[in-house]
């Protein structure tokens, strides 16, 4: 599926050829997951390890990627078994020792934050790979706000609906100077009641998307979540007064597109 | 040598504990996966259907799904109950002089047993304290600290009272309650150093078991508030209020920043407040500000603008108006305000003379407002 979305994603028929638009061989890229819901609702490892799979036998060097979230409990909890082993996908959390927080705070706007360091120093490239979750601040938590977990205190901005931090977090050079992909593990979706999982409201909707745009990427998740909702019978997340606005603020600052009118999607059944 | 270590040296040999802020943690390691956390059932909450809580313990009355945490990082909804992730988890510690709170008219000259766990619920751009007050209890070593301890050690060190300060203690609250109690059964006393911002409530059970508070007042705009602390005046200004017409004592810190809160009009405006809702007597403590955290494009306070703010405050009938962090300043120092004489002199956080007698100017006899035994 991977090799299938990138290949339709650059139009390139070489999956090989379409990888390096995004990755050099010598870069140590990133797979940045989202574990915060525990097993039920949190980026699934058989989602993100064929990726770091595929990653290696195609164009990144197999030690050279990690999959990575903030702590390795998160990552337990979730059904990963931590790794350091050169040979193969490392997966560890930004807790592990010889990792943590970067000295130096970075600003942007209304951000002042300390990096991971597996973010900031380690990874070369990065892919979001997140959950895709309606969220009570934000409305959908995607792509983007997935980089909450690359900061020291995520606690900080959720006011305002998490409008202007979610972009201005992405707006630092630790993250927009890295991404390259953004990937949304849609196979289940919540889509109320988020960020924490409840059956009810679990949608197994059976997609991934890919975009190399983080905004229209995360544009087309809320598409997707009102989707959801509209078939079992929920309001709007505009009815509910919490649509995502930091869409149109990411937008604004040149981060990608928000406007559906000006999303090209290309939809596949594999 | 990590500060647990440290600690351990200082009461072993009986060394005044702690060295200070500096001691703490200069970049913020990985200590999650050995996160010492507590596991205790926060008091001011309300459980909302869908296992969603709603804390009830400051004004931002955080709403949060399952494994969400409040904006003061430190409390989190596991399962729809609500915890306190630092009870018993003391990352700074030291004996520090009453005066460095900065208490004045509280047991001048001696040392308060002072605490504090990671976590606030603002985010000041000037943050002095930022590595522990802005960040999650798994980015600090904490020690094991029970309440029971924490009067213990305040005893075993001569400390007559207790602070809870350095970060926001309402994030703690449960803690040190529970720290203020214990420390009454030994006779000692318990001072709160918090930005205010916290629900009438849990104030009003605080001033129960707590002895002084003094509250930092950083602006007297909302424009302020809103972006240079991401807190509330409003619900600072009640607190002042409540523990003005309290039986604890008060004293109230302005932090005054180069163009941003130090305009004559808001420092009138401000002192012609306090007057009217706490009294001329509580002592008003106008403080240098100096650039760090998220604010380092501005310049240190000037020491004029300090003192032309203190003339304004005491043109409003103020009573005890003193300028801080400015060490050697004659205004660190308390004047009788009838006879007009030097009656505690201090130089930096060391009192050098104290000429109060029996809670009276030694040299003219008038009262003087605080807790002097």
């Amino acid at each position: 599926m991977f090799e299938r979305g990138v290949r339709l994603l650059t139009g390139e028929n070489d999956p090989y050829e379409a990888l390096r638009r995004f990755f050099r061989f010598e870069d140590r890229v990133g797979i940045k997951i989202n574990t915060i819901g525990g097993k039920n609702i949190s980026t699934r490892p058989d989602v993100s390890l064929p990726l770091a799979l595929w990653l290696g036998e195609k164009n990144v060097r197999p030690g050279n990627v990690i999959i990575w979230d903030r702590t390795n409990r998160e990552l337990r909890d979730a059904g990963y078994r931590l790794s350091e082993d050169k040979s193969g996908p490392r997966i560890f959390g930004t807790d592990t020792d010889g990792a943590g927080y970067g000295g130096d705070l970075v600003v942007r706007g209304n951000v002042g934050s300390l990096f991971s360091t597996i973010q900031e120093d380690f990874v070369t490239a990065s892919i979001s790979l997140a959950i895709l979750k309606d969220h009570g601040l934000a409305g959908v938590t995607a792509g983007m706000k997935n980089y909450f977990g690359a900061v020291h205190n995520p606690n900080k901005y959720h006011d305002s609906r998490c409008d202007p931090y979610i972009a201005e977090v992405f707006d630092t050079p630790s993250v927009k100077g890295k991404h390259r992909l953004s990937i949304l593990d849609c196979l289940t979706v919540q889509c109320h009641k988020g960020p924490s999982f409840h059956p009810q409201w679990a949608e197994k909707y059976g997609a991934l998307v890919l975009g190399a745009d983080p905004v229209a990427t995360d544009a087309v998740g809320w598409r997707i979540i009102e989707e959801i909702r509209a078939r079992k019978g929920l309001p709007s997340l505009a009815e509910e007064q919490r649509e995502p606005l930091y869409l149109a603020t990411a937008e604004h600052m040149g981060l990608g597109t928000a406007d559906p009118g000006r999303i090209e999607v290309i939809e596949e059944n594999v | 040598m990590k500060r647990r270590q440290f600690l351990g040296s200082s009461v072993g040999t009986g060394l005044v504990l702690g060295a200070g802020l500096p001691s703490l943690c200069s970049s913020l390691a990985a200590f999650g996966e050995k996160a010492n956390l507590s596991r205790v059932e926060a008091r001011y909450y309300k459980k909302h259907p869908d296992r969603e809580t709603e804390c009830l313990l400051c004004q931002r009355r955080c709403r949060l799904s399952d494994k969400e945490r409040g904006y003061c990082g430190v409390r989190e909804n596991q399962g729809g109950t609500y915890y306190t992730l630092v009870y018993g988890k003391a990352c700074s510690l030291n004996a520090d002089p009453v005066e460095k709170k900065p208490f004045f008219h509280f047991l001048p000259g001696t040392n308060a047993l002072s605490l504090a766990t990671a976590g606030c619920n603002v985010n000041c751009k000037f943050c002095q304290n930022w590595q522990i007050s802005q960040v999650r209890p798994e980015q600090v070593e904490p020690f094991d600290l029970p309440p029971a301890s924490v009067a213990e050690l305040a005893e075993k060190y001569r400390c007559p009272s207790v602070a809870y300060t350095y970060t926001e203690p309402v994030v703690f609250f449960e803690y040190m309650y529970d720290s203020a109690k214990e420390a009454r059964k030994k006779g000692l006393r318990n001072l709160v150093v918090t930005g205010g911002h916290v629900e009438p409530e849990p104030l009003r059970d605080l001033i129960k078991v707590v002895d002084g508070i003094k509250i930092d007042l950083k602006a007297f705009s909302k424009s302020f508030y809103t972006e240079y602390v991401r807190g509330d005046l409003d619900t600072v200004l009640e607190a002042i209020r409540t523990v003005a017409k309290s039986k604890a004592w008060l004293e109230v810190v302005y932090l005054v920043i180069p163009t941003l809160n130090d305009s004559s009009e808001e420092i009138r405006d401000m002192s012609r407040w306090l007057r009217a809702e706490a009294g001329p007597d509580v002592p008003l403590h106008f403080s240098r500000f100096q650039p760090m955290y998220l604010l380092k494009n501005l310049p240190p306070t000037p020491v004029s603008t300090l003192e032309k703010a203190r003339e304004t405050a005491l043109g409003e009938g103020l009573r005890f108006v003193y300028i801080g962090n400015v060490p050697g300043h004659d205004a660190e120092s308390t004047f009788c305000p009838n006879c007009r004489k030097v009656i505690v002199r201090r130089t930096g956080y060391e009192v050098r003379a104290n000429e109060i007698k029996d809670g009276k100017c030694g040299f003219c006899g008038v009262p003087i407002p605080g807790i002097w035994a």
